[in-house]
């Protein structure tokens, strides 16, 4: 009876042990669903601010650069003129961080320049890409002219030191304000071609509107690929269509009767708030092809005709400034083209040679600039550059550029006086660069 | 003196020595699997090579290509024109394309679901949120758990750009950093529906694929792959910066060659000729 009971005893004992330890597995299990939803809810939450952080792109890249001048206190546009009794130089050329928040069919840009110099902006704006077919967008802000090749090859990619005189000239800093329509297909056969245009305020890049007329930029263009043969042409033309308000009454136009070549002024106090032209007229060439067993190697090729108010000092567009509110307006015609040809020896190394002509005033030569009567200035000079330099990527962030500038200008008339003096003969101005660019 | 100079210099020439050429492949996680069966073999019959293959997606591959930190990259995807237009900056080249095999992308769901083909359109509407339940297509009363991939993956790009016409994914499917992640997820989740290539199905359901309503289901078979009936099928390609030379052209000839294809076929996917 003793064990009778006590084996009952220890049956119920057990039954009470294997109902408590099921309660107790139900239990753990419904707190291990309930920790894995509470990960889950966590592993959401991260996923979404991952998601969020994914979209934030950001890059950059510093040129840190020594260079010797030819002759000390120099103009140049090797990365700006050389200060008085000055031949060298160490800079940062460029300092860039670019931020970009990427949406897909909405983007944000940033993007600063910090130099010795300060902080500055380069690009600033908004662009809404269409959501059906993603060939169409729309930009507003400050970003680059749709003007030629050289404003959109990147300066962080350029083979080149810097950008030819003569888009140095027309396009200041390369950015302006404005809005800007552009079709660029991904795919199919509209991916050939590609076009872009809009209107800007018509000044410095970041400068407020000084008058009341926008400018209408734009670029058509193509792209054919020759995949088989790894060749490519492309090219485009492009218009500028602007003007300039003067807020001098002094206007300087070429006198198209006289047997010598000179400006005419005219000084009618009504002449001030007139409008004068600024057009542009581009046409852009491009080749690249993979030479076998070498590498790849391009040709790359541009003139830009047309009209060009500028100053008495200044062939750059006409344009006011608090130090100097009522320049003197000449209107000129110019011409300017730039040819290079760049190879890619392997990997690592490129060879770069390049040469570019500005005339900023067709209707004239060097012999008749320093004429007496003229009204002829060192802005009428034309100038050319040969360029050759040789870049060596030391690894994907770093490349190192070896670059020389072989500057020629016009020579003046023997009778030239005044600041023309010095352009009786080539001025001294070659630039040699050394540059170490790193890039994230 | 002497001898501390020689000791120096013998430490130095072998420490410079080549041991051979090395080949880096990087890019798509879906071609890992086949670029390292496709490096071993070539290894062993040539010893002098080495192969390094890495994964990271198609995307990874093409910005590694750019950068100039791999010779050749696995893509599951063509290379966009964007990307072109990069190296075009760079190497002014526009990249030499190679097609090296074919590969149809599966659709897969967990075996126990009773689901067994979908249409494009409902797998469109599925992967855009538009469809959110399987009863919805067929199915049992359970919410549909979505497995997708990350996006730098050539797989992804392929399937948003001809699965969904071009539409985001919805923000909830879960990105899996490669197929075989999704395989694994989908094989653990019986409401779970993934996709990925033909290579990492082993082991789970594969949907069978219907253009349209009206049209038949097709399963990944490499009948109906080769055939084209099967919907969604791709090319794989490896790309090169400039035309292929030395080392790296003979690699690419022998995967092109019958016995590099014939690899390609064992690891499940299809030859290009």
């Amino acid at each position: 009876m003793k064990i009778t009971s006590t084996i009952i005893t220890l049956l119920l004992f057990s039954i009470n042990i294997n109902a408590q330890d099921s309660l107790a597995t139900k239990d753990d299990i419904g707190e291990v669903k309930g920790t894995i939803e509470g990960m889950n809810e966590t592993i959401t939450e991260m996923k979404n601010f991952v998601d969020i952080i994914r979209k934030i792109k950001w890059s950059g890249y510093i040129q840190t650069q020594y260079q010797t001048a030819e002759s000390a206190g120099i103009s140049s546009y090797a990365g700006g003129s050389f200060p008085a009794n000055v031949n060298s130089r160490l800079q940062v050329r460029r300092g860039r961080i670019k931020f970009v928040y990427d949406q897909e069919i909405t983007q944000y840009v940033l993007q600063i320049d910090i130099t010795q110099n300060g902080v500055g902006i380069k690009d600033a704006f908004a662009m809404i890409r269409d959501p059906w077919i993603r060939t169409f967008s729309f930009t507003g802000g400050v970003f680059d002219r749709p003007f030629g090749f050289e404003i959109s090859h990147p300066s962080g990619m350029r083979e080149t030191a810097e950008r030819s005189r003569l888009f140095q000239t027309l396009f200041p800093g390369e950015r302006e304000l404005g809005v800007k329509f552009e079709a660029n297909a991904e795919e199919g056969v509209l991916s050939y071609i590609n076009f872009k245009a809009g209107l800007f305020n018509g000044v410095l890049p970041t400068a407020n509107e000084n008058d009341r007329n926008k400018d209408f930029i734009g670029r058509a263009g193509f792209k054919i690929p020759f995949a088989e043969q790894n060749l490519s042409i492309d090219g485009g033309l492009s218009l500028y269509l602007g003007k300039v308000t003067t807020t001098s009454k002094y206007v300087y136009k070429m006198d198209e009767s006289s047997p010598v070549r000179r400006y005419d002024v005219d000084s009618a106090a009504a002449n001030i708030g007139k409008n004068f032209e600024r057009n542009y007229y581009g046409a852009d060439f491009q080749l690249y092809y993979d030479i076998p067993n070498f590498g790849g190697m391009s040709i790359r090729t541009e003139i830009i005709t047309g009209k060009q108010p500028g100053t008495e000092k200044s062939n750059s567009f006409y344009y006011p400034t608090p130090t100097d509110a009522t320049p003197k307006l000449y209107n000129r015609n110019f011409t300017g083209w730039y040819i290079s040809y760049i190879q890619n020896i392997g990997l690592s190394n490129q060879f770069v040679m390049k040469f570019d002509v500005l005339d900023p005033n067709t209707d004239v030569e060097g012999n008749d600039i320093g004429i007496v009567g003229s009204n002829l200035t060192v802005a009428d000079i034309k100038y050319s550059t040969l360029g050759i330099g040789w870049v060596y990527h030391w690894d994907m962030n770093v490349k190192f550029m070896i670059y020389y500038d072989i500057v020629q200008n016009e020579t003046v008339n023997a009778a030239a006086a005044g600041a023309l003096v010095n352009f009786k003969s080539d001025v001294k101005d070659n630039v040699l660069t050394l540059r170490m660019q790193y890039l994230f | 003196m002497f001898k501390n100079l020689m000791i120096i210099l013998t430490i130095l020439a072998f420490g410079f020595m080549m041991p051979g050429e090395t080949i880096t492949v990087k890019g798509s996680d879906t071609m890992v699997i086949f670029g390292q069966r496709l490096a071993e073999e070539y290894m062993l019959k040539n010893p002098n090579v080495r192969i390094q293959v890495t994964g990271g997606g198609s995307g990874t591959g093409i910005s590694a290509l750019i950068n100039g930190t791999t010779d050749l990259c696995n893509s599951s995807r063509p290379m966009k024109k964007s990307e072109r237009e990069k190296l075009k900056q760079r190497y002014a080249t526009l990249g030499v394309e190679i097609k090296v095999a074919k590969d149809g992308l599966s659709v897969y769901v967990n075996d126990t679901n009773p689901v067994q083909e979908l249409t494009l359109e409902q797998l469109k509407n599925i992967y855009t949120g538009n469809i959110t339940n399987w009863k919805q297509v067929g199915g049992q009363d359970a919410k549909i758990i979505l497995y997708s991939r990350e996006n730098n993956s050539g797989t992804y790009v392929y399937f948003k750009d001809h699965i969904l016409e071009g539409e985001d994914f919805v923000p909830y499917a879960q990105n899996m950093p490669g197929t075989a992640a999704v395989v694994n997820a989908v094989s653990k989740d019986k409401n779970g529906i993934g996709y990925g290539g033909a290579a990492y199905g082993k082991g789970i359901k594969f949907l069978k694929i219907k253009t349209d309503a009206k049209s038949p289901g097709f399963e990944p078979t490499p009948e109906n792959i080769r055939s084209g009936d099967y919907p969604i099928s791709r090319f794989l390609y490896i790309y090169t910066r400039t035309r292929p030379t030395g080392e790296i052209k003979k690699y690419i000839d022998w995967i092109l060659s019958d016995e590099g294809q014939s690899i390609i076929t064992k690891v499940g996917y299809f030859p290009i000729r």
